[in-house]
């Protein structure tokens, strides 16, 4: 728990320094946002879908808004491995597996908080039909919060398995790259999962990705109704023990596979 | 007659040369009025040719450089503090062609924005420097041409490639013709003991290695004047060596002006008849290292070997050591000769050695004096 | 001509360098080209969906995105010096490096970092180009193509002079860099649709600031045969001249704050 707590007060100060990237990212990101929003607007004019344009914006906004917890957030672990001084660590895999767990996690959390909250504010402000709206209802919202943390959960174990996959090949580049383009995809950031075609998001919304972002999205927007959220939730859980698992098991695998790259 | 223009005219002899000359041995000259203009010409060529040949090759005069600084943002105040650091205040010298200078000073003391500024990389606040009749950070891509620099902790090779490709690039880059860029090469791997290592990458180069391929690097292209920033830092003693026998080597041969930035004194010892002191932004000696030290040379140490010490004179101080006892004391007090005499008379003498204090000792007295 | 013949011999170098290690090598290309089939993918899905944007049908949309694909990931393969490499080469001081040596210094970087994995996404927007001409009927014309050719010319150098405005923000240490990349990446996003359909403020956003829509847009529209705002066809040629014009100034900047970095130091 002090492990915990320590990770996030050390990431805390380490982005408020760099204040002025926090404020150009956030910009950044609301550019984007806004850009989305005109495009599928304008698509709407063309073509009115049985989905609301709110709730089409309102996904656009939050997925923005917390994109920086899907990024890869640790270079400097990259760089570690690269180096080799991840050999010395990997003398007790199972500990290092939660330490670094916590750390990506405590990462990401700061991150996307430090850029959601006033991205959010921003979007609040915006008209109807431009910016995010209401929740459906206030469970609606507790049980969406919900599924963020679970969704932050089941990323950071998804991270530390690439993580795992680096220590095997020591080549990160590929790897990350890979990575976060799958995850960008499928996890709606592109293009929301809402908007692909019915037959695939059958398919798309039970794996991981969608789990990050998409499911408390729809659970914030209503289009999971109440009643399904135990149910969504679950799914967040099951794949999220089942990462968790997965990436122990390659971290402690790694350990008797142990390549050093000195330099 | 100002120094930049009769610079800028001997830099470019063409235009006198061929004023002055073809045009008294080709033209016709029609009028009286003709003719002594072209002498005239010719004449002023002359002695231009000659005011410029007795210019220095590097000339600085009253250099100036700030640096503002800001310091993190205080809390409770709205600005950041700004600090006017004056890395270098006033500084003159001048150094002729082939010459081995050493540039010391403490840290901070402007050395290496000097550097900076001469090779112009740098452009100052105040005052003159012209580095072959050209002014560096006016004229960057003809005047670095002409120029080589090393830097002790930054690599100006690429990291990943073997060193060879490394060069060739190097001679693309700085339009080193084919036959003059084998000649130095052949000439320089095998004066730096680089023949097996060239196919080798950077990144797999011992530091001593790595210091040899970046002096080859940077002479590939023949230049007229080399400056060293902490060439042999971390360098062990064999290579330390090898580098000063080398840049010995360079200076008599192809009388290279080398200039020299370090902390070693060793080197400075070894290589430079001529030392210059900064400090605080500010030149504090300019001659011979041995003129600088006699000022701060004056402590000696006598190592005698022997079982018992006599009384010794006032301003002695003695210490036992293992089996032999350690003298300091002050030439000007108390003189060499008659100590010995002393001791010779008083005890057995085994063994007797008189030392001048370590060249580090000697320096930091000096900065101390200097207040550096 | 010389400074052709040393990005030449740089980009080969680069190759083999990168060559070193195959493997990652082909695995970088993949997930590139994963990455652009996925952006494509994602414009297809709209397609599929909506149908058509406007009076924009599938064919023009896939042709947009395809030009604005090929023209900013050649500019990426060629220039990746500029926006990767100098940034973090400004912090850590090595620009002096490139001062010690008888070359400019843009020139210099762009020898430094060639990327030939951008040649999966290059890959991917010809395809896209070319399915995009397909299905919108065009009738290529000799004119038709000398547009296009120009567009991504100019189009690259237009992009190119985007990457530095980075390297100056860097320069002048300006915290908030990100900012830069709204305009350049997100200029990207934006234009990979026509630019019609968007609102008023980014429209001129796109057009003054990082004129996208003058550069690849117009001359874009006049080949489908749907002119962007009924201009008429000699447009075509000559808006993308703006690309130029945007250089210029990001290089007058680029060139003061190279001044700059030189009074100030490292």
């Amino acid at each position: 728990m002090k492990a915990y707590l320590s990770a996030f007060r050390m990431r805390w100060k380490m982005e408020v320094q760099y204040r002025g990237a926090v404020v150009g990212g956030v910009a950044c990101q609301v550019l984007f946002g806004l850009i989305l929003v005109a495009l599928y607007r304008a698509l709407y004019r063309g073509r009115p879908q049985s989905m609301p344009l709110s709730a089409i914006t309102t996904y656009v906004w939050l997925q923005q808004a917390f994109f920086r917890m899907l990024l890869s957030s640790d270079p400097e672990l990259m760089d570690k491995i690269r180096t080799g001084g991840i050999a010395y660590d990997l003398c007790r895999p199972l500990q290092l597996y939660g330490y670094y767990y916590v750390r990506i996690m405590a990462q990401k959390m700061v991150g996307s908080l430090l850029r959601a909250i006033p991205m959010l504010a921003f979007a609040a402000l915006l008209p109807e039909g431009w910016g995010i709206s209401l929740p459906a209802s206030w469970p609606a919202l507790a049980v969406s919060v919900c599924g963020v943390a679970l969704g932050l959960l089941c990323v950071s174990a998804l991270e530390n398995i690439s993580m795992g996959f680096t220590m095997r090949t020591l080549d990160f580049r590929g790897v990350m790259a890979l990575m976060n383009l799958v995850m960008t995809t499928l996890s709606g950031n592109i293009l929301p999962l809402t908007l692909f075609p019915d037959a695939w998001q059958k398919v798309i919304t039970l794996l991981p990705y969608a789990q990050l972002l998409d499911t408390p999205i729809r659970l914030y927007t209503g289009e999971y109704a109440l009643a399904r959220a135990p149910g969504a939730l679950a799914v967040q859980a099951a794949w999220t023990v089942l990462l968790i698992l997965m990436g122990m098991l390659l971290w402690q695998r790694n350990q008797r596979r142990l390549i050093v790259q000195g330099g | 007659m100002h120094p930049p223009f009769a610079a800028r005219l001997r830099s470019t002899p063409i235009i006198y040369r061929v004023t002055g000359g073809l045009s008294i041995f080709f033209g016709k000259p029609l009028t009286e009025e003709e003719k002594y203009g072209k002498l005239f010409f010719l004449a002023l060529s002359l002695l231009l040719n000659l005011y410029g040949g007795t210019m220095s090759y590097i000339a600085v005069e009253n250099l100036c450089k700030t640096f503002t600084v800001r310091k993190k943002r205080e809390k409770g105040k709205l600005l950041r503090e700004k600090t006017v650091i004056q890395a270098l205040d006033s500084v003159s010298f001048s150094i002729e062609r082939g010459e081995l200078v050493g540039y010391i000073g403490p840290n901070g003391a402007g050395k290496s924005t000097t550097v900076k500024i001469l090779s112009g990389i740098l452009t100052p606040d105040g005052g003159s420097a012209l580095v072959g009749g050209r002014v560096p950070w006016k004229e960057r891509k003809a005047h670095v041409r002409h120029i080589g620099v090393v830097f002790g902790q930054r690599s100006q090779l690429w990291w990943d490639v073997p060193i060879v490709d490394s060069f060739s690039l190097l001679k693309d880059i700085y339009r080193i013709p084919e036959a003059d860029y084998k000649k130095r090469l052949d000439r320089l791997t095998g004066a730096l003991g680089l023949e097996e290592l060239l196919r080798t990458p950077l990144r797999l180069l011992s530091l001593g290695q790595r210091m040899r391929a970046e002096l080859c690097g940077s002479l590939l292209h023949g230049p007229e004047l080399l400056f060293l920033d902490e060439p042999t830092i971390g360098l062990d003693a064999v290579s330390k060596l090898a580098l000063r026998d080398f840049l010995q080597k360079e200076n008599r041969e192809k009388g290279t002006t080398i200039l020299l930035t370090t902390h070693d004194m060793e080197d400075i010892a070894a290589l430079c008849p001529r030392v210059m002191v900064l400090g605080h932004g500010r030149k504090l000696f300019d001659g011979a290292l041995p003129d600088l030290l006699s000022r701060y040379d004056t402590e000696r140490v006598m190592t005698v070997r022997c079982d018992a010490l006599p009384p010794l004179p006032e301003g002695c101080r003695a210490q036992r050591e293992g089996d032999a006892y350690k003298i300091v004391y002050h030439p000007d007090e108390n003189r060499t000769a008659d100590l010995i005499s002393l001791l010779h008379q008083s005890v057995p003498i085994r063994e007797l050695t008189v030392q001048g204090q370590n060249v580090d000792h000697l320096i930091a007295a000096m900065y101390r004096e200097m207040d550096l | 001509m010389d400074t052709v013949k040393l990005y030449l011999r740089s980009m080969k170098m680069q190759l083999k360098c990168q060559m070193q290690y195959p493997a990652s090598f082909f695995l970088q290309t993949l997930a590139q080209f994963v990455m652009e089939a996925g952006e494509l993918l994602a414009v297809i899905l709209i397609v599929d969906r909506f149908e058509s944007l406007n009076q924009w049908g599938a064919g023009d949309l896939y042709f947009f995105f395809g030009l604005m694909s090929v023209t900013f990931y050649l500019t990426e393969c060629f220039g990746r010096g500029v926006t990767g490499a100098f940034p973090s080469m400004v912090r850590s001081g090595q620009v002096d490096t490139l001062l010690l040596r008888p070359r400019g210094v843009l020139t210099q970087v762009m020898c430094w970092a060639m990327d030939p994995r951008r040649f999966a996404c290059i890959a991917v927007g010809t395809a896209a180009l070319i399915l995009g001409s397909r299905m919108a009927a065009v009738r290529w014309t000799v004119l038709k193509a000398l547009a296009l050719a120009e567009a991504i010319v100019l189009g690259g150098v237009m992009i190119l002079g985007l990457f530095l405005i980075e390297g100056i923000f860097v320069i002048h240490s300006v915290k908030s860099v990100e900012l830069v990349n709204g305009l350049t990446y997100g200029g990207r996003s934006a234009c990979e649709y026509p630019i019609d359909v968007y609102p008023r403020p980014l429209r001129v956003l796109f057009t003054v600031a990082a004129p996208f829509a003058l550069v690849l847009q117009v001359p874009a529209a006049y080949i489908l045969g749907k002119p962007l705002y009924g201009w008429p066809g000699w447009t075509a040629f000559v808006c993308p001249l703006a690309g130029l014009v945007s250089f210029g100034t990001f290089y007058a900047l680029f060139q003061r704050a190279m001044r700059f970095y030189r009074s100030t130091g490292s």
